[in-house]
């Protein structure tokens, strides 16, 4: 007989890992998260009006970084009138100069003018913008291309989802541990309050603080659905704390002379993370729903944003343009249908009930 | 049984202060007031001059701070007065009585529809689970509860209404009737049911998707508990497994399900309302916040708040007498 060798465990997070692998739904929405978290980092590659790279005047330059913030553009370019158009300006006022081209030469704020790339037709407008090959997802009724829109707004609907739930994390995460970890009144209070926003119908609350922003911008709509969204969170938060409050490990941590502080951060909280992780992810899905639902109603940050709910409320003032629908909704669908998977995957991979069950 | 009931009903009395409170000092603090916003948008040479604005001002109770006002208007709530809506020229009570109807209508008929359709889907999803046309339906729905309504009802107008014109699947693209009030009776009852099957379609596939996957989750939990094998043991059938032993007890968590959808049943969606411009109580409150019609918003808010707690005491009374181990004290 040989002896059975006992097959290393790799710890929590690497079983965790092992068993959200299995799943080939789960696997490829994480995929397809981190393929548009790439989209959005080389947005300005992909799709804009100013050269990732050029040398001008004996100095290289990124202008395409004014995509990003509007500082970065280099102040030669102003200087030299180029007035944000590029290809023509470049060659006409330095003729030994190059410059590498984003992918697909459109802007997400504007329409391209006639000969602006040299022999390339304007924008077409309004019912004119079908999808065609030089414009895949075709124009809005300025002219302007829904892709280079879809490819710039990728940046906001990705930052929804992880600053709102950032922000709602770390308030129900806070609010929850010390209700879970203190007890007494400290858990009384927060248990109440939780109560109260939780009987806050969320739209009326989301609509009403959206209203009384004096300049929307795409940062406080996400402050406020991270606000309004941490409830859940803090639930759970205060049942696991509460639960592990009375485990074997944090009575020896303390005797060990550890604060409540250093106990609640670096004992509890590691253990309590795997189910908190899970109502986070699907708070991202439901992030993204709020605020391209919010800029759907005209409830978003004002016009040169490049939301994706922006563009289906474009679509709302001519619905012959059904191209304006199809695409952005389509992307705000896979999306939310992607983070859905991912939690749904986490939490089949760090549940032992749910592990045992399949057993 | 009576202390618990006092006990919740003085918490939800605090809970309807603190929210309408805080709400109130919101509203009030919003850019604009209702006499400005109005006037202003819709003709800059109509702005009313200083004096009458003033007047109107002391008028409708906007010259004091808001925690006056919210003092007053709770006073007002007290003697059973929710005020008038300062855009609409109407009692708020009356505003609300109109919209009730439609809202109902839709959520309504939207909620009967899921009940019908999700237990029948959630009872057969755990039949046969794991087999290929269960995981197909499973998949499907899933993918159904994550399409977003408001890209759903864009996508049913452009088929419905743009696509479909002319043929005899068109369907009207938003309002709730087009034929006048004199019309016949018959007619007109066609003719609103007609506008409502896009709304009804949109309010419904989400919530189906939620609730059967919720109602097979339990169900599965169910299956595997001891009873289940003893009742197998006895030779009862699959179906009678199912449905008397294992359904019986999903019950409880499905009550609370149907509580708390009570605030939506009443109180309609701001999202599909405005979509199908549908004159209910979803798009009175989004109206009204455009419209910065405090007394409107804050009726409504009254609404949304008590339906909700109201909605969650109903599912813990429920619970009690579903499941007779769980007491309420």
């Amino acid at each position: 007989m040989t002896p059975t060798q006992p097959t290393r465990s790799g710890g929590f997070w690497a079983e965790a890992w092992r068993r959200y692998r299995r799943r080939p739904l789960a696997l490829a929405a994480l995929v397809f998260v981190g393929w548009l978290a790439v989209v959005a980092l080389c947005a300005p590659a992909i799709a804009g009006t100013k050269p990732v790279l050029c040398r001008y005047k004996g100095h290289l330059y990124a202008p395409c970084l004014a995509f990003f913030d509007r500082r970065l553009e280099p102040a030669v370019f102003a200087r030299d009138r180029f007035r944000g158009t590029y290809p023509q300006n470049l060659k006409e006022k330095d003729p030994d100069s190059w410059a590498i081209w984003p992918l697909f030469f459109q802007d997400p704020y504007r329409a391209v003018r006639e000969n602006e790339w040299p022999g390339r037709p304007a924008n077409p407008a309004r019912d004119e913008g079908h999808p065609s090959a030089s414009h895949p997802f075709g124009t809005d009724q300025y002219g302007v291309d829904v892709l280079a829109k879809m490819v710039h707004g990728t940046t906001v609907a990705l930052l929804v989802g992880f600053v709102s739930m950032g922000l709602a994390g770390t308030i129900g995460i806070v609010i929850g541990a010390l209700g879970g970890y203190c007890g007494g009144w400290v858990d009384m209070v927060t248990s109440r309050f939780t109560e109260i926003v939780m009987c806050i119908p969320t739209l009326v609350l989301i609509l009403a603080l959206t209203a009384i922003i004096e300049k929307p911008s795409i940062w406080k709509t996400m402050a406020i659905i991270g606000a309004t969204g941490w409830t859940g969170i803090a639930r759970l938060t205060r049942g696991e704390f509460l639960r592990l409050r009375q485990s074997e490990f944090v009575m020896a941590a303390r005797a060990a002379g550890a604060g409540p502080v250093r106990i609640m951060l670096r004992h509890i909280l590691p253990n309590a993370l795997a189910p908190i992780l899970v109502p986070i992810t699907f708070g991202i899905a439901s992030a993204i729903l709020t605020e391209s639902a919010l800029s759907f109603l005209g409830f978003g940050p004002p016009p040169p944003s490049a939301s994706w709910g922006s563009l289906l409320n474009d679509a709302r003032s001519n619905y012959s343009m059904w191209w304006l629908v199809v695409f952005p909704g389509l992307a705000i669908f896979l999306t939310v249908l992607s983070y859905n998977l991912i939690g749904e995957g986490l939490q089949e991979a760090t549940d032992p009930r749910l592990r045992e069950a399949r057993k | 049984m009576a202390t618990y009931l006092l006990r919740r009903l003085l918490l939800g009395l605090t809970t309807l202060v603190v929210i309408t409170g805080f709400v109130y000092g919101l509203a009030r603090n919003m850019p604009g007031t209702p006499l400005t916003v109005q006037l202003g948008e819709t003709d800059p040479s109509r702005k009313i001059n200083p004096e009458d604005q003033e007047r109107l001002r002391k008028i409708y109770g906007l010259d004091k701070s808001w925690p006056v006002g919210y003092a007053q208007w709770l006073g007002n709530l007290l003697q059973g007065d929710l005020g008038r809506s300062i855009s609409r020229k109407q009692p708020v009570t009356q505003l609300i009585a109109e919209r009730i109807g439609p809202s109902f209508l839709i959520s309504g008929t939207s909620l009967l529809l899921t009940w019908l359709i999700s237990v029948p889907l959630g009872l057969y999803a755990s039949a046969r689970s794991g087999r290929f046309d269960e995981r197909a339906s499973s998949l499907l729905l899933y993918v159904l509860y994550s399409f977003p309504t408001f890209v759903a009802a864009l996508f049913l107008q452009i088929i419905f209404a743009v696509w479909l014109r002319g043929t005899p699947w068109e369907l009207p693209l938003f309002g709730m009737s087009d034929l006048p009030a004199d019309a016949p009776w018959l007619a007109r009852v066609g003719d609103v049911a007609r506008h409502a099957i896009l709304p009804v379609t949109c309010q419904t596939y989400v919530s189906l998707a939620y609730d059967s996957r919720f109602i097979k989750a339990n169900l599965e939990e169910a299956v595997r508990q001891d009873y289940i094998r003893t009742a197998r043991a006895k030779g009862a059938g699959p179906w009678r497994v199912l449905v008397h032993h294992a359904f019986r007890n999903t019950l409880i968590p499905l009550v609370t399900l149907l509580g708390l959808s009570l605030p939506a049943l009443i109180g309609g969606s701001v999202i599909i309302e405005q979509i199908f411009t549908w004159p209910g109580m979803g798009r009175l409150f989004f109206e009204s916040i455009r419209e910065r019609d405090y007394p409107t918003i804050m009726g409504l808010t009254l609404m949304f708040s008590v339906l909700t707690l109201l909605g969650q005491l109903l599912a813990d009374m429920l619970y009690c007498v579903v499941d007779p181990r769980v007491s309420l004290d």
